[in-house]
């Protein structure tokens, strides 16, 4: 076929992949590649986005080597920030895949109404984080929030625990809804309250999948372990789970990739607060280049930016290796 | 062998597995029940609890109100930032994603490496000199300047998406046809016209509808690089969220126009939503 081809009309197959290319390439090397490279050059620089340095006016150029990212490590709200992704980092991606794989197992074994069931949890997937993030500040709202008319139905809501390292204030959603003291590690439980929005807006994305894996299975499969006398959660765990490893790679990846970039949902519900506890990596950046544009502090955070990114493409080459190998 | 599906589960089982989905299903659906109901409901009411329904009275004043007081203005830009990413998205992404997947050419494995990393890295390493780039380009003032901008930072960022996408759909296409076509002497632009796209149009609105959402619900880019007259609805409301003021009636209401179209297109287009999603995550 390809000796055909050539055959035809050698100049025009040569040049006709990059001519299909040509536009895709213009748009991601002005819109992507060039802020991208910009952003690693210019973490070596001292700037703001209101007077940055300019690649061709040495004037412009304020070189501080690699004192951004030192200025970044020492600081203690990158380390308080550190430790908020680090626990949507943990929490959300087990909590999502967790939720939307005990549905999707639920709707599968089900089988009739799986239609109904799976249009109701795939929902929230097309409602933006930012809308997601104002229904639920409606629903943590203290005074006629419907979170906190069920906890006062259950007489819970003036509950307070206290004791030492563990402390609890249901009904303050997002104040102060307590924390969990480990030495120098402070886990507010408010981060929890904002994770809890993302993880009802993204399961349907997890319910998808697996179903889909779900009815890869084969029948027999099931069927022999049936036979064989299993219990029904010993065909979950030794028969179907095994099944869907893949499928768990793949969205485990995708959940942690959304876990490490977070921002809507944050700055839609508390901008971070109060205080900054519960503010991520991606607003920390945006709160310092963006929020005031003048402070000359875009040089931190496109310092800021290329860690997280470093953070997520080590962490993620094995998913893109896969895909790669996976389209040749 | 047949067996009757749903058979597999007892009685018993099948009663506590049905009330377990419906409960959890009625737990999923709290968040919008609530903020519908809050919308069409006036603020004095809210503040009893929206599920009090004794005396209830119900009225679309909050949507005149949040319309009026300038969300009109955020819809508009929303349609046009959108309207414009995805077809700009899907042109240059289907010509891309033909390349990818019918022919073959030099340095084919490290551009689709290249393009598909934006599948991975997070948008925020491009954000920062993103706004100074914009003012170089004159793309942050003007009338339709940064619609076209963030536009094109949309597609930029979508093209991994696409090309992978819409690459799989296109590798599809049976190999014959393409070859019958160059046989009888059609150029690559008629075979990917006349051939390929529509044999490939089922995908490429999984895409597009996929896209829609995506763009549709960007806060995070239009927030950093757009002004006041260009910033569309999720810009807008997360602006009017605000825990310290007492307006959660026309937050709603905004909520809701934020929520609607592409919950419309989800609902007439379930199947190639699904499947576009799916596509997204694993080879189709």
């Amino acid at each position: 076929m390809t000796s055909r081809r050539r055959a035809r009309s050698p100049w025009a197959d040569r040049t006709a992949p990059y001519l299909f290319l040509l536009p895709a390439l213009a748009v991601f090397a002005v819109f992507y590649l060039w802020p991208a490279a910009n952003t690693l050059v210019s973490s070596l620089f001292r700037w703001s986005v209101l007077s940055p340095w300019n690649p061709v006016d040495p004037a412009s150029w304020d070189f501080v080597g690699l004192n951004n990212y030192a200025r970044v490590l020492e600081s203690g709200r990158f380390w308080n920030d550190v430790l908020n992704t680090a626990i949507w980092f943990v929490v959300f991606p087990l909590a999502t895949t967790v939720c939307s794989l005990a549905i999707a197992i639920m709707i599968w074994t089900a089988r009739r109404g799986g239609l109904l069931f799976r249009t109701i949890f795939l929902l929230p997937m097309t409602i933006s984080l930012t809308a997601a993030g104002v229904l639920w500040a409606l629903v943590y709202n203290p005074d006629y929030g419907s979170l906190s008319a069920i906890v006062g139905a259950l007489g819970l809501d003036r509950l307070h625990v206290d004791l030492g390292m563990l402390q609890l204030h249901l009904g303050n959603w997002l104040s102060d809804p307590g924390r969990l003291d480990l030495g120098p590690l402070s886990i507010r439980f408010v981060n929890l309250a904002v994770i809890l929005p993302a993880v009802w807006a993204l399961s349907g994305f997890g319910v998808v999948s697996f179903t889909a894996g779900l009815s890869a299975i084969p029948e027999e499969h099931i069927e022999a372990a049936e036979v064989e006398g299993a219990t029904r959660l010993q065909i979950v765990r030794y028969v179907v789970v095994p099944q869907l490893r893949n499928v768990l790679i793949i969205v485990g990846v995708v959940f942690v990739i959304y876990a490490l970039r977070t921002f809507d949902i944050v700055w839609v519900m508390t901008r971070g607060g109060p205080g900054t506890d519960t503010e991520t990596l991606g607003v920390l950046l945006w709160n310092q280049a963006l929020t005031f544009l003048e402070t000359p502090q875009a040089g931190e955070a496109t310092a800021v930016a290329v860690l997280l990114s470093a953070v997520m493409v080590v962490g993620a080459a094995p998913y893109l290796r896969q895909l790669l190998e996976e389209r040749r | 062998m047949r067996r009757h599906r749903g058979r597999r589960v007892p009685r018993v089982s099948a009663v506590a597995l049905y009330g377990a989905l419906t409960g959890l299903s009625i737990l999923w659906l709290i968040p919008v029940t609530t903020v519908f109901m809050t919308s069409v409901r006036p603020m004095s009411e809210i503040r009893r609890g929206w599920w009090v329904l004794g005396g209830a009275s119900f009225t679309l004043g909050n949507y005149a109100t949040a319309w009026n007081q300038g969300l009109s203005s955020y819809v508009v830009n929303s349609f046009i930032i959108t309207g414009l990413s995805v077809l700009a998205t899907v042109v240059f992404g289907a010509l891309g994603a033909y390349a990818f997947a019918c022919l073959r050419f030099r340095f084919r494995a490290p551009l689709y490496f290249l393009l598909i990393t934006t599948m991975i890295v997070p948008v925020q390493i491009i954000l920062v000199p993103l706004l100074p780039w914009f003012q170089d380009l004159g793309l942050r003032q003007g009338t339709w300047q940064p619609f076209l901008g963030i536009a094109l930072v949309h597609t930029g960022f979508g093209l991994g998406w696409a090309i992978f996408m819409m690459g799989a759909f296109f590798a599809e296409v049976p190999r014959e046809m393409t070859e019958a076509g160059q046989i009888d002497g059609a150029g690559h632009l008629a075979l990917f016209r006349q051939v390929v796209l529509p044999l490939a149009v089922p995908g490429i609105v999984s895409f597009a509808i996929v896209d829609f959402v995506f763009v549709w619900n960007d806060l995070l880019i239009a927030l950093t690089l757009l002004g006041q007259d260009h910033q569309p609805l999720t810009v807008g409301l997360a602006n009017l969220q605000s825990p310290h003021l007492a307006q959660q009636d026309i937050v709603s209401a905004g909520a809701i126009m934020a929520i609607a179209p592409p919950l419309l297109l989800f609902v007439a287009l379930n199947r190639y939503y699904v499947r576009g999603l799916f596509a997204g995550a694993v080879k189709g």
